[in-house]
């Protein structure tokens, strides 16, 4: 009893020493960014730091889960969506700062294959892509929600080969799961993005799929209606700069010249 | 209750996955169980640790110990695949393996304590009337321990019904093949406009889940497990 109640005084400290030190110093904005930024994102927080900025703290996750938890009130900074319309989805829901929208990098779709396999893939209409999966899944995400799984399923759609394959279709629950089960060859055969297939020594491109065949691959920033904190503009601002984009051009994305919407 | 067949095919999944996955671990936790209340022997408090390990170790750990180990490249995955012809990985039965295995300690646990309970002195009598062990086993341990091992079953069969971490790793989510109740639920989470069918099978899991509790405990209060049959 008594150890029990040492304890818990102990802890009760140790919450209080935590949160003082927690309101001592200005909190980092918090970033909730598209699995598929992981490392050009992270690349872009150094590069920040490195200019004597608290380095923001960067939450990645598949954009439609990131943008349910803003509609249900997530008090975060800054938001990077891999499509257009889960920040449409959050921006009708009043959660985006006026002025702040902008779609500042692009991205391609791929076919990705362990690196260990060989052949390449012509993706166009009608391609055997059922026959050189064998027995073999389909990795892509979830293509109900997920921005890379609605590309890919547009895509496939489009190509006319979406019905011999659509249940064949393993969802991840971000376009990093799909990759993953790709990574470790339990699917043969994955859709993912460009740049994703470049962070992986563990896959390679086996196909492109033809830009016509999905709306464009648009990366949308917004700073957040409820978001006080004075870095995250200097943040967006910084990355849809001119350095800030070289930095994603560097991991393999498209980026634009930022346009206001 | 309404729903959509859609719905209903994964109701029926989860289903049949948590009554495959309970079926098959049941007689290795009713081992256990076994011998962990009757059994001296050295390294039990390692087994009665590791049968106990799925319980507190992040699901997420053991849906990637199974991936590593299961999957097509693992090396049991492969050589089941080979032998067997059976494939777990993005399978329902690589879904029923993940939940087996979740499902194991609380299976253990509930049977270890009926075991336990059962008054060896009744076991000793039989045993001077004659009785071979076999039949003392079959006549006196297990029909006394019977509730212990059907709370067993009915918390095991929960427990599996619940499983997402270990399984999502493992197996993914795969409509109609490994989309279990709870990753419906999760994918569905994640859809403009779904939360009618969110708030159903949450519903059904409610339900599921709450009447597998109650009849575990109604069990274990017939069996007089501890003090209030408690078997959480």
């Amino acid at each position: 009893m008594r150890l029990t109640s040492r304890c818990l005084s102990l802890l009760l400290s140790l919450c209080a020493a935590v949160s003082l030190s927690a309101a001592a110093s200005a909190k980092p904005p918090l970033v909730l960014a598209a699995a598929s930024l992981q490392e050009s994102l992270n690349a872009a927080a150094d590069a920040w730091a490195a200019k004597h900025h608290e380095r923001p703290v960067l939450s990645f996750a598949a954009s439609s889960a990131l943008a349910k938890q803003i509609d249900a009130g997530a008090p975060a900074d800054l938001f990077i969506s891999a499509d257009e319309p889960w920040m449409d989805d959050i921006q009708k829901n009043g959660f985006v700062a006026p002025g702040t929208r902008v779609s500042f990098l692009g991205n391609t779709l791929v076919l990705a294959a362990p690196a260990a396999s060989k052949g390449d893939i012509a993706i166009r209409p009608g391609f055997p892509l059922a026959k050189v999966l064998g027995d073999g899944k389909l990795a892509m995400a979830d293509p109900d929600s997920v921005p890379a799984g609605k590309y890919g399923k547009a895509a496939l759609t489009a190509l006319g080969v979406w019905p011999s394959v659509q249940a064949r279709v393993v969802r991840g629950d971000s376009v990093r799961a799909a990759l993953a089960f790709v990574e470790r060859g339990e699917a043969p055969y994955g859709i993912v993005y460009g740049t994703d297939a470049l962070s992986s020594k563990a896959v390679r491109i086996a196909g492109v799929f033809p830009s016509s065949s999905h709306v464009p691959i648009t990366y949308p920033i917004a700073r957040l209606a409820g978001s006080t904190n004075r870095d995250a503009e200097a943040f967006r601002l910084f990355l849809i700069s001119a350095q800030g984009r070289a930095i994603f051009r560097h991991y393999g994305f498209l980026p634009h010249t930022p346009q206001a919407l | 209750m309404l729903l959509s067949p859609d719905e209903w095919q994964i109701v029926g999944l989860s289903l049949k996955v948590s009554g495959v996955a309970v079926a098959l671990t049941l007689p290795v936790a009713f081992g256990l169980a076994y011998l962990l209340a009757r059994g001296k022997f050295p390294g039990k408090i390692l087994l009665d640790a590791l049968v106990y390990l799925p319980l507190v170790l992040p699901p997420v750990v053991t849906g990637w110990l199974l991936l590593i180990g299961f999957g097509l490249r693992g090396p049991i995955g492969s050589r089941v695949h080979d032998w067997f012809g059976l494939t777990l990985i993005f399978r329902w039965t690589g879904a029923a393996l993940a939940a087996g295995i979740m499902a194991l300690p609380l299976m253990v646990r509930a049977m270890r304590l009926s075991i336990e309970a059962v008054d060896r002195r009744i076991e000793g009598a039989a045993r001077t009337l004659g009785a071979s062990d076999w039949r003392v086993f079959w006549t006196i341990t297990v029909p006394l321990a019977l509730p212990g091992i059907l709370a067993g079953i009915v918390l095991g069969f929960a427990r599996s019904i619940g499983e997402f971490g270990a399984t999502i790793t493992f197996v993914s989510n795969i409509p109609g093949e490994t989309q279990t109740l709870p990753i419906a639920i999760y994918a569905a989470l994640q859809v403009p406009g779904s939360d009618a069918i969110v708030t159903r099978l949450a519903l059904i899991s409610v339900v599921l889940s709450l009447g597998a509790l109650i009849v575990s405990e109604l069990l274990a209060r017939r069996a007089g497990v501890g003090r209030g049959g408690h078997v959480l």
